[in-house]
């Protein structure tokens, strides 16, 4: 991946003056670098340059052995932490032409889930941060914090899950974790139906969100933008359903879009796959099956390669594994949802106002350290 | 000689100076751990604003190298001095009035505006490009809100003056003095909308979220101020904590001051801040987002501007 993406914005013009936003802003929560030029308060073009947080896992995955890299892939993104390890485990089951036990295949669903409503809540409590709209923001945090529990409580760990395994997951659940899990969610449902309602009501809300940063469903096509970008801007497209991995065609999987492709209807694709997962969660206890959660840890995996896709959080994750003789893989590389999207930034920011910026790039939900790795 | 030593203990110790300075730096003190109350938060100590000042005094103040520093320096400085000259201008009812050679409730105008425009230098002065757009959203706002100001004051100096014979009075000496005898503006219908629309103008004055655009955080880093550090950012601290008892002191004197005297009437008149600060400051930050600086204005010329010339129309008529 090139060092610097640039997206030419309008032609400059007159421009007044360039302000630079990052690599460190309040507003990013990652160093992502744009060069701004401005007129007053309009955006007339847009760079943005990456390369602030390059960590050299590629080369690392490949001085590690199969079963480590479950480890390391878990740790290339915080808020996508269930994805890497489980796309990463799919393309190795690939090669090996590995079925992984159905009640493992169930458990993957239900980290997954987990980790994508903690994530999008996340996101859009970002989102009203930004807005000015604090007590808004401490209050979703508080609302994430249920998951964070369910997390700890049935995981151990509150961010990365530790949940998936070649073959299968490393966790099971007993009497005492569903119990934690079902009152997680008994919890969290009617205050996640809560900020749904706020989001479509609130003036506060709808004023600094409804029609800005829009990406019209042709532009989001050309930039080939993944996951809540992608259906906020009318794309029907979720990997979920396109090809279902795990046991995700049992469940009730709602993929839901909206045509603005504003902020607002990112936040709130966001906001419905959260409620959705509490869903796709209940499912998966209903219909929980017995048996083992893995294949053991004897597995050999033989020389070739394969693709893995996954919808992570953000959108679709997509592995690619090259084994050979050796423990160790000859090339492991992934494309994260983010690298997509970023792209689109440049078409949403444009003739966008300074105020908007922020809120702007925030709604891409970027994830600069799986991006740059 | 005596009036010259009264003014001056006006301006730097009662109601101005270091009064005035503890009750705005109270406020604001209350202001951060009620909100934080009402979030679900602990929130800080209620001297916490007083801890910062005492911080930033240690700390150096940094001059950007491409800075014009005499307007720079210079900015914080005078922004303090005309909210000190102004808290000594706003009366408290039955404790204290200020002397009419101080100046009268124009001269509080336009001492009023100073803070903005110290802002405008402050963000200009900086070459930062964040001080340059906090610069012209500061601008687009007090052009916003300083015309409902205007025909708020009017109204009210108008209905004094015209209560007593003459058409108008600049002065909050006569104004709180006529309500203490006639009965408060705040109770005569003909004034609600004023005092609603002052209740829009100052937290647009003070800089409080929905109306915080200038300085926004998380959109201008903070704006003009991105720059200072140390003691100079402490004054600008200052000088809003003073701005806030100017402000709320004003509202008090011309919508609702209490027919009281002596420790009773100054005990009423903190009451009526705390009361003031929480209501229209505190409650109002924590429900709602900040607002972009074109709806701001849009929102001014609309529904204050309205409010206060429907008030004075009906005073004039």
């Amino acid at each position: 991946m090139s060092s610097a993406v640039t997206t030419p914005g309008k032609s400059v013009g007159k421009s007044n003056y360039t302000i630079p936003v990052g690599p460190l802003h309040v507003a990013l929560e990652e160093p992502m670098y744009f060069r701004i030029d401005v007129s007053g308060e309009t955006v007339n073009a847009v760079e943005i340059n990456a390369g602030h947080v390059h960590r050299g896992i590629e080369y690392l995955a490949t001085k590690r052995s199969l079963n480590q890299n479950i480890v390391l892939t878990e740790r290339i993104c915080s808020l996508c932490s269930n994805s890497h390890p489980e796309a990463f485990a799919m393309a190795a089951e690939t090669i090996a032409g590995l079925t992984v036990p159905e009640r493992g295949q169930y458990l993957r669903v239900i980290a997954g889930e987990v980790k994508r409503l903690a994530s999008n809540l996340f996101n859009v409590a970002i989102l009203t941060h930004l807005v000015g709209y604090e007590s808004m923001f401490m209050h979703i945090m508080q609302v994430r914090e249920t998951a964070q529990d369910i997390k700890e409580g049935v995981f151990g760990n509150r961010m990365d899950l530790g949940a998936m395994c070649i073959g299968g997951v490393r966790y099971d659940l007993d009497e005492e974790t569903i119990g934690i899990l079902t009152a997680g969610l008994d919890k969290i449902e009617p205050e996640v139906a809560e900020i749904v309602k706020t989001f479509k009501t609130n003036g506060s809300i709808l004023r600094r969100t409804k029609e800005i940063g829009v990406l019209a469903k042709e532009d989001a096509i050309a930039c080939g933008v993944v996951g809540p970008v992608a259906r906020g801007s009318g794309v029907d497209y979720d990997v979920r359903r396109e090809a279902p991995y795990h046991v995700y065609d049992r469940m009730p999987l709602e993929v839901r879009t909206f045509d603005d492709g504003d902020v607002w209807s990112r936040a709130m694709i966001r906001l419905h796959e959260a409620q959705n997962a509490i869903a796709i969660i209940r499912s998966c206890l209903k219909e929980l099956p017995g048996g083992a959660v893995n294949l053991g840890t004897k597995l050999d995996i033989p020389p070739g390669h394969a693709v893995a896709k996954a919808e992570a959080p953000r959108g679709e994750l997509i592995y690619y594994l090259k084994t050979n003789d050796t423990e160790q893989p000859e090339r492991l590389k992934w494309r994260v949802p983010t690298f997509m999207n970023w792209d689109a930034l440049g078409l949403m920011l444009r003739n966008a106002k300074v105020a908007d910026i922020a809120i702007i790039v925030n709604s891409i939900d970027p994830c600069i350290s799986c991006t740059e790795r | 000689m005596s009036s010259q030593i009264a003014i001056l203990i006006a301006v730097l110790l009662f109601p101005g100076g270091l009064f005035a300075l503890a009750l705005g730096l109270g406020l604001k003190g209350a202001d951060r751990r009620i909100a934080a109350r009402l979030q679900g938060r602990v929130g800080p100590p209620l001297v916490q604003p007083f801890l910062d000042l005492v911080k930033l005094a240690f700390k150096r103040t940094m001059v950007p190298t491409t800075a014009h520093d005499l307007v720079f320096l210079g900015a914080p400085l005078i922004g303090v001095v005309s909210m000190l000259v102004a808290a000594a201008l706003v009366p408290i009812s039955g404790v204290y009035s200020p002397a009419p050679a101080l100046g009268n409730l124009l001269v509080l105008i336009y001492l009023l505006l100073v803070p903005a425009v110290v802002l405008m230098l402050a963000g200009s002065s900086s070459s930062s490009p964040y001080g340059a757009i906090g610069f012209s959203r500061e601008m687009a706002l007090m052009m916003a809100y300083e015309a409902p100001l205007v025909l708020i004051v009017a109204a009210v100096a108008v209905r004094t003056g015209m209560a007593q014979g003459h058409w108008v009075t600049f002065s909050l000496t006569e104004i709180v003095e006529y309500q203490r005898t006639h009965g408060l503006f705040l109770l005569d219908p003909v004034m609600w909308p004023a005092v609603a629309a002052f209740g829009f103008f100052y937290p647009a004055n003070l800089g409080i979220v929905p109306f915080d655009i200038p300085e926004a955080e998380t959109e201008v880093l903070e704006g003009p101020l991105l720059e200072y550090s140390g003691p100079a950012l402490g004054l600008f601290k200052i000088m809003s904590a003073l701005k806030a008892v100017v402000v709320i002191g004003l509202d008090i004197a011309l919508f609702m001051p209490l027919p009281l005297d002596g420790v009773p009437a100054f005990l009423g008149w903190v009451v009526e801040m705390v009361v003031l600060m929480v209501a229209g400051v505190t409650v109002l930050r924590i429900s709602m987002g900040r607002m972009r600086i074109d709806q701001a204005f849009v929102f001014f010329l609309r529904w204050p501007l309205l409010l206060a010339a429907a008030s004075l129309a009906v005073v004039v008529v």
